[in-house]
Order: structure tokens, then C-alpha cells, then sequence
């Protein structure tokens, strides 16, 4: 495939899993006329300037509504020579997940390749031609690293994924391509619509594997799992027992967290980040007040929730979960010799007891998440999302070319299309692929 | 017609061009060449073979229709000799949308073949000789071609040399254990040449062929077959026929069955083929009836057509039957099929192998990368089909004499023209097996349409002076028209009550709708809105109103497909400078390296398309272009 370096990308410029801030970055002709439509003071937006505003659009969701700040660098003063704008916004957020999705979406702009934005550096001359055979190197690395990464997901389950739904598609083109190529020949006449069954599965399938965008991403950056509770209820002594480490400080004295503190554990290979946070109540006092806004963002955006009891202080008044998943614990047990049974999980930070349980609810959560995608696949790389998606639209396509009755000439070039998607992932389907599964499949030849 | 005597000799020890073959590659060759102004030799070793038709009495069909209609809007000759000696002549995937109909004909060889011969020997600035080219000769260091060395003993210099020595090179012939050392059946094969390629450094390779039997027409009991005619009101190949009223006679199709099977399942044993013999691949698009039956077991019976070779010839064509089996196996089981109880063979069927020239050795204009001047075309490329090889002819008649003018070569892109696929898709893919055009190998087959094929060339060639003025004004002209025309579709708007008793809608229509969008509704052909149009377009001929109809109602499909041809435009045609040494790019991947290595693309677009080469591959070797060129600048 050729570079096609008239294009606009985007992609996530910061690391995952680095907590606060991410950074999203677009950069190409349609930057910043893509930003505008999603920021809400687009007047505001100056070369070089940072612009405080807020993400508003309806295709983000109702709901959301968040702060960003967005940074414009007009061509050829950028880093890629070209329209260049950044998004920052909350790390680990699950806008940062829909804002990528959307953005993707927008017509004209696609998901960077691995290296491309080094690559457009260097054919706008920003990296001095002495220096090229380093932006080679680069590009190789990061080439390879995507590779291994496609190759080591879950034991490549992606790769052998997108291989069954290629050849299913195949199969598919196969009967209309033989139609067409050898028409001349005992090759007998598809009925259109007999294929809309197959192309509903693959869409069936394609929409399951969008659907774990969400949970693809925490693979990467960690699933959160915030400690919920009223204050002095014990989470920062849960935090720390879980980390094995005194990293909160813990006193007796309730609402002593007033920050939030994160940090990352590994449970059975996956990566949680575990966040202490303030406990809920009124206060007047407003350094503790922002600490317990915090928390309600935590759970917001967490992935699983916490919720700690102690028997020696009142119930949380805790806002509403939505369809958050959450483990209820009942901390302190040792100080109660008849405690209530509606508890998933009895906690001693003194002796220990209840947190290999604990460890255990919260793997086991983890592992719906995971598995909620198709054959153990989750789309957690954004070139993958942006794949996926075009590849569910024109699958759309073509079931809309079959339902209003076009003829198999089109059929065949909406379905190319829609093989070439996939081919991003698996490597191109030639038209020799076509061929052999006709020569194998049909008795053509005179 | 002239003397053979004649053509034994030539006029002159040098040529601007040479072309060996006289088959359709030759042809094409040597009359563009000549029709460019150079002086052009075509050596041949039978004059009455030109433009024979080795296999099948046909010409065009799916993808193959293109190619003709092509080298047609380009100022070659297949077309309009098919035109003038067809038999019958049929569009084919009639029942599908315009964009994959492509014509077909069945011709009368003789009369083809004859035409050929008229059209060459009448061509200015073409001579004939009827000899055979048994090496090539190269100026010193073997890097330039200098001419041509004949079996009589002609040593003949040259400025360009085209070889399309078709299935001729050390061609082999297998029937059952007999082998014969031939070109075709009844002609020598061609020895020597290859050798003084492979002395020069080029690669061979070995391929494999055959052809069906010939049987006596009054053999057959035609009331067993079912009759199948061409089209009632057929459509010439050529733009440039007019008053075409071909006859249309019947070819008749008949059945082979598990009786036919059993025989030459039974006889396995003497297949070439199966035992090992046969060396070289051959085409699977085209399998012997022994290889259907092995392969197909499931497959009750095969289709059989029965075509004739010439007007009321006595000899036919059995198409589908093609063996290289014992003739005694090919009768026995042939006399099993309806109509054929009691066919008497011309000749049997029989299988061929012949030298090619892998043609990833070639440039995109044909030339080969090794020597300078010396051009291929045709099966010698690795190709089958008359189509695909004319194609390639006329490509390499056109470069070789651009060569002499140091003017830069013609070269069609993917997105122009199916020839334009046939030569990237040789020189790129590095295949293995006989080469033959399908719609499916162009990735923007909506924009290439046997209907437009003048629309898309015959200004290109008009301007390298290959088309007369007033077939190129015409076809402006007609663009002009095509364009009032789309206009006229978009802009005129019909009311729902005229609409009504035309079109049946399911959704009652309440708003008025431009005649384009009804015509872009499935379902609904030009002819339906015959009544809406003004007497200006009803007036202009049906194919011209056939062709606007068919791009506005593919409109969205073909602003795809353009916009996909214009992203690929901007790096497709950068050069890769020859100077790259691909073993130093540790950074390329290994595989890559060494497709890259073999093939020697000469673009970055080029480069993308061999298996093998990823994308990351390709942004790297941009980079080392680029600091490639800048190093050389400074």
C-alpha cells in the first residue's frame, strides 16, 4: 500500500496507562475544521494558543460533557509540517475512548499508522534528510512493535478473528466474482439476497468486536477500580494491604484522604489500576469538598467500584452506580461478631483475611469484561477500532446494495471495499486470492 | 496478394524495428511501429500463418472484450479484422449491469488470418520476410540490442527488436507418449533463440498449453446438441465500423457423462499430464477435460460447445475438450457425448510446452530491464489469449518507437485501461502459471467499461499520432455530446403524474425527480425513459445515450473509484532510482528485500504491489528515495 499523506490522522499521542492527561492529536488538512465541530469555543481556537473550552457534541453522548484544552499549530509551523491540533483531556476517561471513536468517524479523518506521524515529519522536511535513516529505524520499530502487539494479543485470537470474518466475506465476493468472470460457464445464478444472511453474521460480529473497544482499551491502560465509602471506613488500609505497600496515609481521623491516589496491580495478567479516593460526605470544609468531587468523578469513570462499609462509621450516601459493575465489601470485620450477610466480601486489615477473595471478585469482573468480545478478542489499538468501524459501515453498504436491488457489478465493488478494511489488519486480498477460491470451488475453463 | 518469393528476402540490412512473430502480438507490433514512421521488419516462419488462430475460433469474450475494444480505441487492428471476419457475434453478461458486458465473436480463421496478411502487406514502411530468428545479437558488454541472426543466415541490425515468439520457443508437443518437437501442430518449433537469451542472462521458464480436437463437421448429428446463435442486433468491436451486418452462425452445445468419465478416468495412466511428463504449469482457467473429471469428480457432466473454424467449415472445434490424451483415448470417450457417436477427428487435441520469459524482467513499457532496445510480447511474457497478447504487441510497437525517438514511453496506469492492469499485473506479480485477463484483476473495473474504452485512450493515442484526426475528432465530439447529455439528466426534472405510468414505485412519489436520479433508482433502464427525453437525444446514436446512462446511473460507484485512483496518484509513479541497493535497507524486511531485489520496480507504486512488500516497507523506501535523490542533487 502507498502512503496516502494527504490524509488527516489522529491518534492518542500519550502512553497508556500514565493516568491524568491524555493527549489526543490530529493532524492533516482537516485538524482543525474536525476539532471545531467538537469543541465548544471554536472561536476561540489560535495558532499556538491554548483554548480552554469543553468537548460538546451529540454524537459524544448526552451525558458527556467534559473540560478539555485544545492546542492549534497551523502547517508548516508543526511538528508534522502540517495543520496539527491537540486535545487534552482526562486521562483514562471514558470519553477519551467515545472522543477517539468519533473523531474516527469524521469524514476524512483515519487512524495513524505505526510511524506515520515520524514519516510526515520527514517528507514535510521537519527532520533533516541527514537524519533519515534514523526516522527509518523508527518507523521500523514502531512497525514491528505493532506487529507484536496484533501477534501477542491474546495469542493473536485477533488475527485468526479477522481471518474467519476475511474469509467469510471472501466466500461471498467468490460467488458473485465467478458470476461475473465466467458467466459464460455452467456457473448457477446467485439470488442477491441469499447472501444478506451471511453478511448479517459477519455485521453481527463486527458490531461484537466494536463493542469491546471499550474494555480493549483498559487492557492497555488498566481497568479502574476505585475504593468508594464513607469516610474512616478503611480504604486507604484496603489500598495499601492491596499493594502490599504504604502508599495513602491512614490515621484514625476520618477524611484524611482528600486527593485522590492511584496505582497500578497486576491481578492474573491484567492490570487494575486501584484508586483510594476521599470519603463521601458533607463537609464545609472546601479542600476536603473538592476531594469528595473527585470521587464522584472516580466512580463515573471507573470500570469496577468498591463500595466499602466499616461497622464504626455511618453508610455512605453513595450516588447513583448506573450499570457500573461493584464489589461490596464489609470492612473492619474484626470488629464485629455478627456482621450482615448481604456483603460480597468480609475485609481484615488487621489480619489479613477477605482479600484474596477480593482479589478474586475483581479478577473475576475483569474477566467478564474481557470475554464479553468475540472469540477472546478485544480491539484495544485505535488503527484496529478504525478498521472495525469503516468495515461495519460498509458492510452496511452492502447490505443496503442488495436490499434496494443493485446489480452484482456493484455488490462485488462494495464488498472489495469492505475486504480491503480487513486487509489493513491481515495484508490485502489480491484479486488472485479471488481467483484461486473460483478455481478451486467452481469447474470454470473451456 | 504477393508472391511468397518476395518476402524470402529484404530490402535492407537495417530496420528500425524488428519484430519476430507473426503471430497477434507480432502483428500489432510491427503495424505500430510502422504506422509511427519507422521502418519495420516482421519475421515470420510461415507468411500464411499470420495472425493464425491457434486455438479457439473466437475472439473477445469476458475481460478479453475489453482488451480489443482497447487496442481498438488505440489504432490496432484486432478489432476491425474481427469485425470483418466474424461469424457471430454475442455481448455477453447481458442480464448484469453495462459495466462487466463484454463482446464476443466467433470468426472464421481462414478469412482472419487472410486479413492480417492483406492489412501487413499493404502497411507503409512494413516489410515481410519468411524466415526464423535464431538468436539475438547485442552490441558489445550485451547491455544494447544491435539485431537479429536468422536460420538462413540474414544477420539483421535493428534499433528495437520485439520477440513474440508465442508457444514457438523450444515448443514440445504431447499426445498421450508422443512427442513432437513443435510450435503448433504441422509447424516447427523455434531452437536457438532461447539459448541466445539465456547466454545474454535472462531467466526461463517452462509453461504449459493445449487445444481441443478438431473434428469433421459431417461426423456430427447436430439434432442431438442444442443450437446456440449470437446476437439478433450485435454491436461491432471496432468504433470505427459502420454498416456492420455479420452473419450469425450457430455454434451447438453438447454434454459429456459418467460413460465419457469412466473412459478417460480408465486411461489416466497414458496422460502426460498425470504421469509426471508434462514439466511446465498450465493454466487453470483452462484445464484439459481430463483434469475437469479428475478434479470435479462430483461433476455428472462438462459442457462441450461445437464451434465452427470457418464459414461452413468442415472442421470443428470441440471447445471444452482440450486432452493430452492418447487420440485414441480422445475418440473413445468423445464418441460417448450426445451428437458426437460418430465423430471423426482432423486432428486430436494435444498439450504444449514452451519456453517464456518470466516477465518481471521487463519494464513497464515492455522493454526488457537487462538489454536496452529489446522488447517482449505476448505468451513469450507468460501470457494466453490472442486479446492479451495483441494487447502487448501493440504496447511494445508503440514503446519500441518511442525508444528511437528518446520520447518517454507510453505506459497505461491500473486505472486507465485493462491493458494498463495486463502489464503492471506481469511485471509486478512474478506468477508461475499462464496469465489471462478477468474483470476481477482491475481494482477499478466500473471505470474501465468496454463502452468507454475510446473515452479513456483514443486522445492518448491520437497524440502519439496511432488514430486518424476524424476518428479523434469524433471522439471528442462525442464527449462533448456525452457531457450535454449528463447535464440534461441532472438538470431536467419530471414531474410525479409523467413518472407515474413509466416507473412503478413503491413509495407513491409526490415530488418531481431529475431524469439522473430516476435513472440511478435499481430497476429502472434508459429505455423506460425514452418518452421523457427531447428529439435531440433520442436523435444520437443508442450506444452514445447507452454510455451516459451507464455512468449516471453508477455515479456514486465511480466517484468512489476515481477518488481512490487519485489518493493512489501521488506516489504511484515516483521513481525508484536504479542506483538502490535494497541489501544495505536492514530496516525493509527481509522477505521485502528480496522481492525487491528480484523485481527491480522501476516505481514506488510498483514496489506496493508485489506480494511481500508491506506498507511499512513502502514508507521506508520513500524515505531512502528521497535522501537517495537529495545525496545525488547535491
Amino acid at each position: 500500500m502507498l502512503p496516502f499523506d494527504e490524509d488527516t490522522i489522529v491518534a492518542i499521542a500519550t502512553p497508556p496507562g500514565t493516568g491524568g492527561l491524555a493527549v489526543l492529536r490530529l493532524s492533516g488538512p482537516l485538524a482543525l475544521e474536525t476539532v471545531r465541530r467538537f469543541f465548544s469555543r471554536p472561536d476561540k481556537i489560535t495558532p499556538r494558543y491554548a483554548a480552554y473550552g469543553a468537548l460538546v457534541h451529540p454524537d459524544l453522548g448526552e451525558d458527556v460533557f467534559d473540560d478539555c484544552i485544545v492546542t492549534f499549530f497551523k502547517g508548516p509551523h508543526s511538528v508534522t509540517g502540517e495543520d496539527l491540533v491537540e486535545i487534552s483531556i482526562h486521562g483514562g476517561s471514558f470519553l477519551q475512548q467515545k472522543l477517539l471513536e468519533v473523531l474516527l468517524r469524521a469524514p476524512g479523518v483515519r487512524a495513524a499508522s505505526a510511524g506515520e506521524y515520524t514519516l510526515r515529519s520527514f517528507l514535510r522536511g521537519k527532520i533533516d534528510l541527514s537524519r533519515a535513516e534514523a526516522v527509518v529505524d523508527l518507523i521500523h520499530a514502531k512497525d514491528a512493535a505493532a506487529h507484536r502487539n496484533a501477534r501477542h494479543q491474546l495469542q493473536g485470537a485477533l488475527r485468526t478473528l479477522v481471518q474467519s470474518m476475511e474469509q467469510e466475506l471472501l466466500q461471498v465476493l467468490v460467488q458473485i466474482e465467478a458470476e461475473l468472470d465466467f458467466s459464460d460457464q455452467e456457473i448457477n445464478p446467485t439470488c442477491l439476497t441469499d447472501l444478506l444472511p451471511a453478511l448479517e453474521a459477519l455485521s453481527a460480529k463486527n458490531q461484537r468486536v466494536l463493542a469491546t473497544w471499550f474494555y480493549g482499551r483498559r487492557l492497555e491502560e488498566g481497568f479502574r477500580v476505585p475504593l468508594i465509602g464513607a469516610p474512616n471506613s478503611g480504604k486507604s488500609s484496603i489500598f495499601n494491604r492491596l499493594l502490599g505497600e504504604d502508599r495513602a496515609i491512614i490515621t484514625p481521623r476520618p477524611g484524611t484522604t482528600r486527593d485522590t491516589i492511584e496505582k497500578n496491580l497486576m491481578i492474573g495478567g491484567h492490570t487494575v489500576v486501584l484508586i483510594d479516593t476521599a470519603g463521601l460526605r458533607n463537609t464545609p470544609d472546601p479542600a476536603e469538598r473538592s476531594g469528595v468531587d473527585r470521587s464522584v468523578d472516580e466512580m463515573e469513570r471507573a470500570d469496577i467500584v468498591i463500595l466499602v462499609q466499616a461497622p464504626d462509621t455511618p453508610e455512605a450516601t453513595t450516588p447513583t452506580l448506573n450499570n457500573t459493575p461493584y464489589i461490596s465489601v464489609y470492612n473492619k470485620v474484626d470488629l464485629d461478631n455478627n456482621p450482615l450477610n448481604n456483603f460480597d466480601v468480609y475485609l481484615s486489615c488487621v489480619t489479613g483475611a477477605g482479600f484474596e477473595t477480593l482479589k478474586e471478585l475483581i479478577y473475576s469482573q475483569v474477566i467478564n469484561m474481557v470475554t464479553a468480545g468475540v472469540q477472546g478478542v478485544v480491539v484495544s489499538n485505535e488503527r484496529h477500532l478504525d478498521i472495525f468501524q469503516r468495515f461495519g459501515d460498509q458492510l452496511a453498504v452492502c447490505q443496503q446494495a442488495i436490499q434496494s436491488g443493485l446489480g452484482p457489478e456493484y455488490l462485488a465493488s462494495d464488498l472489495r471495499q469492505a475486504l480491503d478494511f480487513l486487509g489493513e489488519i491481515t495484508g490485502k486480498t489480491t484479486p488472485d486470492d479471488v481467483l484461486n477460491q473460483i478455481f478451486s470451488g467452481f469447474c470454470v475453463g473451456k | 496478394m504477393l508472391e511468397n518469393s518476395a518476402h524470402t528476402s529484404v530490402s535492407r540490412e537495417a530496420y528500425a524495428v524488428i519484430v519476430v512473430g507473426g503471430g497477434h502480438a507480432g502483428i500489432e507490433a510491427a503495424l505500430a511501429a510502422s504506422r509511427l514512421g519507422k521502418t519495420t521488419l516482421l519475421i515470420t516462419m510461415q507468411l500464411k500463418a499470420l495472425g493464425r488462430a491457434s486455438c479457439n475460433p473466437a475472439i473477445g469474450g469476458l475481460a478479453k472484450g475489453h482488451l480489443v475494444r482497447e487496442i481498438d480505441a488505440l489504432g490496432g487492428e484486432m478489432a476491425r479484422a474481427t469485425d470483418a471476419t466474424g461469424l457471430q457475434f454475442k455481448m455477453l453478461n447481458r442480464s448484469k449491469g453495462r459495466a462487466v458486458w463484454s463482446p464476443r465473436a466467433q470468426i472464421d480463421k481462414l478469412q482472419y488470418s487472410a486479413y492480417m496478411e492483406e492489412v501487413c502487406t499493404h502497411q507503409e514502411n512494413l516489410e515481410l520476410l519468411e524466415d526464423e530468428a535464431i538468436a539475438v545479437s547485442t552490441q558489445p558488454g550485451g547491455k544494447q540490442i544491435n539485431g537479429v541472426v536468422t536460420r538462413s543466415g540474414l544477420q539483421l541490425a535493428c534499433q528495437a527488436l520485439v520477440l513474440t515468439n508465442g508457444t514457438f520457443l523450444n515448443g514440445l508437443i504431447h499426445i498421450g507418449d508422443r512427442q513432437i518437437l513443435a510450435g503448433r501442430l504441422g509447424e516447427s518449433a523455434s531452437i536457438g533463440l532461447t539459448e541466445s537469451l539465456v547466454a545474454l542472462g535472462f531467466k526461463t521458464g517452462r509453461l504449459k498449453t493445449g487445444t481441443p480436437p478438431r473434428v469433421r463437421r459431417s461426423s456430427i448429428d447436430f439434432s442431438k446438441t442444442t443450437q446456440q446463435l449470437g446476437d439478433l442486433n450485435p454491436e461491432p468491436f471496432s468504433f470505427s465500423t459502420t454498416d456492420f451486418s455479420p452473419p450469425n452462425e450457430a455454434c451447438y452445445i453438447t454434454h459429456t457423462n459418467l460413460e465419457t468419465h469412466a473412459i478417460i478416468n480408465g486411461s489416466l495412466a497414458f496422460s502426460p499430464l498425470f504421469s509426471g511428463v508434462i514439466q511446465g504449469i498450465g493454466p487453470r482457467y483452462c484445464p484439459s477435460i481430463e483434469d475437469k473429471v479428475v478434479r470435479f469428480a462430483e461433476k455428472p457432466s462438462h459442457q462441450l460447445f461445437l464451434e465452427p473454424e470457418w464459414s461452413h467449415s468442415d472442421q470443428i472445434y470441440v471447445n471444452g475438450f482440450s486432452s493430452s490424451l492418447p487420440e485414441s483415448v480422445q475418440l473413445a470417450s468423445l464418441r460417448t457425448v450426445p451428437g458426437l457417436e460418430q465423430v471423426t477427428f482432423i486432428r486430436p487435441g494435444y498439450a504444449i510446452e514452451y519456453d517464456f520469459l518470466p516477465p518481471v524482467q521487463l519494464k513497464a513499457n515492455l522493454e526488457t530491464k537487462r538489454v536496452s532496445g529489446l522488447f517482449f510480447a505476448g505468451q513469450i511474457n507468460g501470457t494466453s489469449g490472442y486479446e492479451e497478447a495483441a494487447g502487448q504487441g501493440l504496447l511494445a510497437g508503440i514503446n519500441a518507437s518511442l525508444l528511437i525517438d528518446h520520447a518517454p514511453p507510453f505506459v497505461l496506469g491500473r486505472h486507465e485501461a485493462y491493458l494498463g492492469v495486463l502489464i503492471d499485473d506481469l511485471i509486478t506479480k512474478d506468477t508461475d502459471e499462464p496469465y489471462r485477463m478477468f474483470t476481477s484483476r482491475a481494482e477499478h473495473r466500473l471505470l474501465l467499461r468496454y463502452d468507454n474504452a475510446h473515452f479513456r485512450l483514443t486522445e492518448r493515442a491520437y497524440g502519439l499520432g496511432l488514430v486518424s484526426s476524424a476518428f479523434n475528432n469524433q471522439v471528442v465530439r462525442d464527449k462533448a455530446l456525452a457531457e450535454k447529455i449528463a447535464h440534461h439528466f441532472e438538470t431536467t426534472f419530471i414531474q410525479p403524474a409523467a413518472i407515474r405510468p413509466l416507473i412503478k414505485t413503491q413509495a407513491p412519489l409526490n415530488e418531481s425527480q431529475s431524469l439522473g436520479n430516476l435513472l440511478r433508482r435499481p430497476q429502472v433502464s434508459i429505455d423506460q425513459l425514452t418518452p421523457l427525453l427531447p428529439n435531440w437525444i433520442i436523435k444520437l446514436p443508442q450506444q452514445l445515450l447507452n454510455l451516459v446512462a451507464t455512468n449516471t446511473k453508477y455515479q456514486g460507484y465511480l466517484k468512489r473509484e476515481q477518488q481512490q485512483v487519485e489518493r493512489l496518484l501521488k506516489y504511484q509513479e515516483l521513481p525508484i532510482p536504479k542506483a538502490l541497493d535494497y541489501s544495505t535497507m536492514a530496516a525493509i524486511s527481509f522477505e521485502a528485500r528480496q522481492k525487491l531485489q528480484r523485481v527491480q520496480p522501476e516505481t514506488l507504486g510498483q514496489a506496493s504491489r508485489i506480494s511481500g512488500v508491506r506498507p511499512a516497507d513502502i514508507s521506508i523506501l520513500l524515505i531512502l528515495i528521497r535522501q537517495h535523490v537529495s545525496r545525488e542533487t547535491n
